[in-house]
């Protein structure tokens, strides 16, 4: 449907350069309006208590509008790189949008599915109460331990290669790209450190084990929940800087027209 | 060796109705009618006549004006007069406001108060409007806690405006609603100091085994009142005249299968990790005997199930008006051989029903019926005889109706299901609802999870609502308009009732603020006062349940359990 839109417009400007229409203004108008519309999404979301329609059709909306921008930026453009202050921020700013609306488009799609497959499904704001518990846990049993017994084989290693591990979010890029290098890295050092071991100690760090993979997984959790909701920190204000460049250019272009009407 | 849990095994009245009948009372209850005319010879073993009267019973005195029970409120309980008498409003219609009886009016917000929530709500929590709790004049109350009862400030005035029957000492009323838990059909009220005796309904139905007379007695009642108007109200039946839905409700037999407090019973199992497995449910028919009749749920929940290798396999759900054994009989009346039934059918928690022999079935509908149109039924979605409670298990795994099944989620109106695939975290819906509740968000966003669905702790808005049953003042009621389950928060008195009674986490109990953030708190013992709060579906907003619209990748449903065409739709698009 996008494309049959972007070809449509397309055709239309075609038929408006040869019939000597202005085409920068006219796409220029209809460029502003629908980015008027993209941001007036955000908008809707602040309202949620008027009846204005379902989010998830504003969001449909906003996805074939901020693709169809595309093509009528590139008309309005003329499919030319722009020179100037004002015409190069505009584009620049412009294609940040865009991008992020795609990278955000994708990972909304995307990243929810990889969140089910792993790890228990926690609220984001209390994935540092979790993780805290874990580590309290953690040290309490390892330092419990170390006052049973006189070794302190098991509760040095939590402090040279575990404690930072559990101190705060870790492999955040990793998970992101679900990778889990770090974590058999990790795992088999544990597993290595093991031949060092008398039994009870063994058992301590079995249990060690358990905690690093379920604290793995909070990370995880937050690794995903936090680009699902911090991308939006990239787009919005994007989006309204791009906005106020844009009546800047307009204001602009209507000081400068000159009178040609 | 298997291991298994074991608990200790529950008794009948391990918790009567009421801990303070004495046995001084019980002894003046059996020199009245209609216990002093009752044969105690017929009340063997456990079950007692002097046990049912401790226990399944408890003595109200009501003061003139009491409400005893409010038209619409769920029924669970029979009432005798002992002393007194009381009136019980008539009409198709409440003649009394709503408000009166403690009930919330229904009152939507204006688009201007819908808009001027941009601003006006709180930033603390839970904040209220101390004058709204210096009581509306109309409304009276008296008591504290869980004996506070709401009652009419002027009962002569409300006796000569409204149009009421006397009930007199020695009769009975609220029975049809107890046998069949269903929402009174009037309300009832003290008109001068009375005393009552409140049956529950397993006293009620060992009463009515027992005793000829009584059985006959409620038997005829509730034939009249409930079960004429249930069985017009059946589609397969709206063809039928008065003769013949007269003969129905003649040979109909209404049994009840189950629990009454299911949800009591339904927590402590899941508190302690056992199964509400089928093997726990009442068997209402089992698959391969043939159909004595037609089985109609009149209220509560069945499963639909079929044996599968060495367990039981759900396949489906009965929700009230939903029907059980057509199918065989109708294709054993067309090819003259009685069929089997194809699945067995189970109560969940607790399920009335009523059955329509065999015999009557085949003179009243099929001798009537076309025989192409029986042949060809099911092909038109309006057909009534296409009555298809059936999950198609090819389009939603049969572990995920198992888990709506076990977990009771099929009880749901508008219950919460979150697709996890879908849901970007983003709260969206959290933030609509808080933004319609002055900032106090009515639902979690968490809850058990199966294959990746989420079932949220959001009021399901159950079509058996136990949440209802113990309120004492009727602050949480379902409303007539509209049949959202909501609290009423002037007349709630925190007892906590509802919160424990709901299986499903769906009620929270909070303490209320003065918009400078300090706790409005109570003249006797200072401590703060706590009411009730749950999802209402936005009952006073515009445009129904803002969660839903506010979800921008549709990962969010509040789904009608009843409707298994929607749920399978859902959960395979």
């Amino acid at each position: 449907m996008v494309v049959v839109a972007a070809l449509m417009l397309v055709w239309c400007s075609g038929l408006m350069t040869t019939s000597l229409r202005d085409t920068a203004r006219t796409s220029g108008w209809g460029l502003f309006a629908m980015i008027c519309f993209l941001a007036a999404y955000n908008l809707r979301k602040k309202l949620p208590f008027l009846h204005l329609g379902a989010s998830a059709t504003w969001l449909q909306l906003h996805i074939y509008f901020g693709l169809l921008t595309a093509v009528v930026f590139g008309v309005h453009v003329g499919w030319r790189v722009p020179n100037g202050l004002v015409e190069s921020l505009l584009t620049t700013l412009y294609l940040f949008v865009f991008v992020s609306g795609v990278i955000g488009l994708f990972l909304s799609r995307s990243l929810p599915k990889r969140l089910t497959t792993r790890g228990e499904e926690v609220l984001f704001e209390r994935i540092p109460i979790y993780r805290k518990r874990i580590q309290a846990e953690v040290e309490a049993f390892v330092f419990d331990g170390l006052e049973a017994s006189e070794s302190t084989a098991v509760s040095q290693f939590y402090t040279d290669r575990l404690r930072p591990f559990f101190s705060q979010t870790r492999n955040y890029w990793q998970h992101l790209v679900q990778s889990n290098r770090s974590r058999f890295g990790l795992l088999k050092e544990m597993q290595a450190y093991g031949r060092y071991l008398n039994d009870s100690e063994r058992e301590v760090m079995m249990r060690l084990v358990t905690s690093v993979e379920a604290k793995d997984d909070l990370d995880y959790q937050f690794s995903l929940q936090a680009t699902l909701k911090y991308w939006l920190f990239v787009h919005v204000p994007l989006t309204y800087a791009l906005l106020v460049f844009a009546v800047l250019h307009l204001l602009l272009v209507s000081a400068f027209a000159g009178g040609i009407s | 060796m298997p291991t298994f849990e074991s608990i200790q095994r529950p008794e009948r009245w391990a918790i009567p109705f009421s801990s303070e009948m004495t046995d001084a009372d019980v002894d003046r209850l059996l020199t009245i009618e209609p216990f002093a005319s009752l044969d105690p010879t017929r009340f063997r073993g456990k079950v007692t006549l002097r046990g049912i009267l401790k226990n399944d019973t408890r003595l109200l005195r009501c003061q003139p004006g009491d409400i005893v029970v409010r038209q619409g409120d769920w029924g669970n309980s029979a009432f005798l007069v002992v002393t007194g008498n009381v009136r019980v409003e008539l009409g198709s219609a409440a003649n009394l406001p709503s408000e009166i009886l403690g009930h919330q009016p229904v009152r939507r917000k204006s688009l201007l108060q819908i808009i001027a929530q941009l601003w006006k709500n709180s930033s603390e929590p839970e904040v209220r409007d101390v004058a709204a709790y210096r009581g509306d004049p109309r409304i009276g109350t008296r008591g504290t806690g869980e004996q506070t009862r709401v009652y009419l400030q002027d009962v002569s005035a409300v006796l000569s405006k409204c149009q009421t029957a006397t009930i007199e000492a020695g009769q009975f009323f609220g029975e049809s609603a107890a046998l069949g838990r269903t929402p009174r059909q009037a309300t009832v009220f003290a008109e001068r100091s009375t005393e009552l005796l409140e049956i529950r309904w397993q006293g009620l139905r060992d009463l009515m085994r027992r005793d000829d007379a009584l059985q006959k007695h409620i038997d005829a009642v509730f034939r009249e009142r409930a079960l004429k108007w249930f069985l017009m109200n059946t589609p397969i039946f709206h063809h039928l005249g008065t003769d013949d839905i007269n003969k129905l409700v003649a040979e109909a037999k209404f049994e009840t299968h189950g629990q009454y407090d299911w949800a009591g019973s339904f927590k402590q199992l899941a508190q302690q990790g056992i199964d509400s497995s089928l093997q726990h449910e009442p068997l209402i028919a089992e698959e391969g005997n043939h159909a004595n009749g037609v089985i109609i749920v009149r209220s509560g929940l069945a499963r639909l199930s079929r044996r599968y290798e060495h367990g039981h396999r759900t396949i489906g759900y009965l929700t009230p008006g939903q029907i059980f054994g057509l199918d065989e009989i109708i294709d054993g009346w067309l090819g003259k051989t009685p069929k089997p039934l194809a699945n067995s059918l189970r109560a969940i928690g607790i399920a009335n029903v009523v059955t329509i022999p065999t015999p009557l079935i085949e003179k009243l509908l099929l001798e009537k019926s076309d025989r192409r149109d029986l042949t060809r039924r099911g092909r038109a979605t309006a057909d009534p005889l296409a009555n298809r409670p059936n999950i198609d298990t090819t389009r939603i795994s049969s572990d995920f109706v198992e888990f709506l099944v076990e977990n009771r989620y099929i009880n749901g109106t508008a219950t919460m299901l979150i697709d996890m695939d879908r849901c970007t975290r983003c709260d969206d819906c959290v933030r609509a609802c808080a933004s319609i509740h002055d900032n106090n968000p009515r639902f979690q966003r968490r809850g058990p999870i199966q294959n990746n669905i989420m079932v949220a702790h959001a009021c399901m808005q159950c079509e058996d609502p136990v949440c209802v049953i113990e309120c004492p003042t009727g602050a949480i009621h379902r409303q007539m308009e509209g049949g959202q389950v909501v609290i009423n928060d002037q007349t709630c008195v925190g007892c906590s009732a509802c919160a424990n009674n709901c299986p499903y986490n769906a009620i929270r109990m909070v303490e209320v603020r003065h918009r400078d953030g300090d706790f409005i708190r109570d003249d006797v013992k200072h401590a703060p006062i706590v009411k009730a709060t749950k999802c209402d579906l936005c009952s006073d907003q515009l445009g129904g349940p803002a969660c839903q619209r506010a979800c921008p990748h549709d990962a969010l449903i509040r789904m009608d359990m009843r409707d298994v065409q929607q749920l399978t739709d859902w959960y395979t698009r």
